[in-house]
């Protein structure tokens, strides 16, 4: 049962939907996105297989923030170069992260979760949210919000890391049990990540809308 | 501590939902900002959709109104001077050689200003070039027809003949105002004198012509709504930001004033 989590069903819907809309997409965003959703039903499996055994398994989801950092910055990054050019701000966000990181690296264990870096990944990428929200209501032309794909990706991505905020804050402080073996903290993120692949399966199902309306 | 923990788990919970709160007014706001957006996108598209069936329309009139004075020309001009060139042709007596001369002359005079009048005529049909020369040629040339007439007495200050910028659209416009303002005299007006006056003040072109005829009551015609083309001229100055001031009454003479942004 704990291998079927939600979050693993959520993952992977999401998965076969970007397979079989985004992989085709000419750009590498549909690529980085799909092969990122592979990489996070791997982790999601093989942390759940590992805590069945008893085994530690937060180190694997230290490597695991490293593909998230890259895959959700480089979907920012392709949402918002179309309205300006990102490379500075990104180099600036992306070096904030890894330097969080090497700090990690050195002042904690690796079989720690690393809460510095995702909170602080978490702040980078909302603000990146922000942005894009202000750069869309600035810019002249309007969009189509309803079938507009970056823009329901964009939304995932902040309602799932401004949403973690506080969980992150709190990381440790609040281990209550709800249901079972589920924590307060699992049933947010069950919450945030089916938020999450519901707002990028929809995107991508606009995706697939106005391919078949350019068509 | 275990009541210490329940209150900071409450506590998140509650946060998380405000967290998650947040993002969903956001995108309230945008979708409502957009659409707004979109409304005033679709209304300048239409604006712009009904400028450009405007100055389509405007140009279809400069170009009925070069027809129509080339009509008139034709008929009453050269027509009646090669009508002439043809009986004096005609009643030519080649026994009678000093009567044959003087006629053939006559007729030789007579081809040589239909040919003259015809290059006129022809600088005419350049209408719309003549525009794009600069407003000042195109009011000019409008104005030297008029004076060719011979019916009024014209007092022009045409201060636009050099003027060094131009706005295509907004000069069609302006000559076909011109155009219908002197129809309207020519038509109604029974005027003997015509004073023009144009120059640019400030990124302001003005545009003023005062005429002695029998003038009207312009109350009346906006209730009339009957026009003289005046509806279409109001609509066509709105259409390019500019203002008209129209001074007249009954026995008085007309004088109107233009004032248009100016490129």
């Amino acid at each position: 049962m704990r291998y079927l989590s939600p979050i693993f069903i959520a993952e992977v819907i999401c998965f076969i939907v970007a397979i079989a809309i985004i992989w085709k997409d000419k750009n590498a965003f549909g690529k980085v996105i799909t092969c990122y959703l592979a990489i996070a039903l791997v982790t999601e499996e093989a942390a759940a297989y590992l805590g069945i055994r008893g085994i530690h398994n937060l180190w694997l989801f230290n490597i695991y923030i490293i593909f998230e950092i890259s895959a959700i910055l480089y979907g920012l990054y392709h949402c918002i170069k179309k309205y300006v050019n990102p490379k500075p701000i990104f180099l600036i966000g992306l070096g904030t992260i890894i330097l969080t990181y090497i700090f990690f690296l050195f002042t904690q264990s690796f079989s720690q979760l690393n809460t510095v870096t995702i909170t602080v990944m978490s702040v980078i990428f909302t603000l990146f949210c922000l942005y894009y929200y202000y750069l869309l209501v600035t810019d002249e032309n309007f969009i189509e919000i309803r079938i507009h794909p970056e823009f329901w990706w964009v939304t995932g991505v902040l309602f799932y890391y401004f949403g973690s905020t506080m969980s992150n804050l709190f990381d440790g402080l609040f281990t209550v049990k709800l249901i079972g073996f589920a924590t307060l903290k699992y049933c947010i993120y069950i919450i945030l990540n089916l938020i999450l692949y519901s707002c990028w399966l929809y995107s991508f199902i606009c995706t697939m809308k106005q391919r078949k309306l350019h068509s | 501590m275990h009541n210490e923990t329940t209150k900071i788990a409450f506590l998140v919970a509650i946060a998380t939902m405000v967290f998650l709160l947040v993002p969903v007014f956001l995108i309230l706001y945008i979708r409502s900002y957009n659409r707004h957006k979109k409304n005033h996108f679709l209304e300048k598209q239409n604006m712009q959709q009904k400028f450009e069936s405007e100055m389509l329309q405007t140009r279809v009139e400069v170009q009925d109104q070069t027809m129509q004075s080339i009509a008139t020309e034709l008929h009453d001009n050269v027509g009646q001077l090669l009508s002439l060139t043809t009986l004096t042709l005609n009643s030519v007596n080649l026994n009678d050689g000093e009567k044959a001369k003087k006629k053939i002359d006559n007729s030789l005079a007579l081809v040589n200003k239909s040919i003259k009048e015809l290059r006129e005529l022809a600088k005419l049909l350049h209408g719309e070039q003549l525009v794009e020369n600069g407003i000042g040629h195109a009011i000019d040339q409008e104005i030297n027809w008029l004076n060719k007439a011979g019916t009024y007495e014209l007092k022009v200050n045409n201060q636009l003949v050099y003027l060094q910028i131009t706005s295509p659209d907004k000069d069609l416009i302006i000559l076909r105002l011109l155009q219908e303002i002197i129809n309207n005299i020519i038509k109604h007006a029974q005027a003997k004198q015509i004073h023009i006056d144009t120059y640019l003040e400030k990124n302001v072109l003005h545009l003023k012509v005062t005429e002695n005829g029998i003038g009207f009551d312009p109350n009346e015609m906006k209730i009339k709504k009957s026009g003289m083309g005046l509806n279409s001229i109001y609509k066509r100055i709105e259409m390019i930001n500019g203002k008209l001031v129209l001074n007249s009454a009954p026995g008085e003479g007309t004088s109107i004033s233009i004032e248009i942004p100016y490129p």
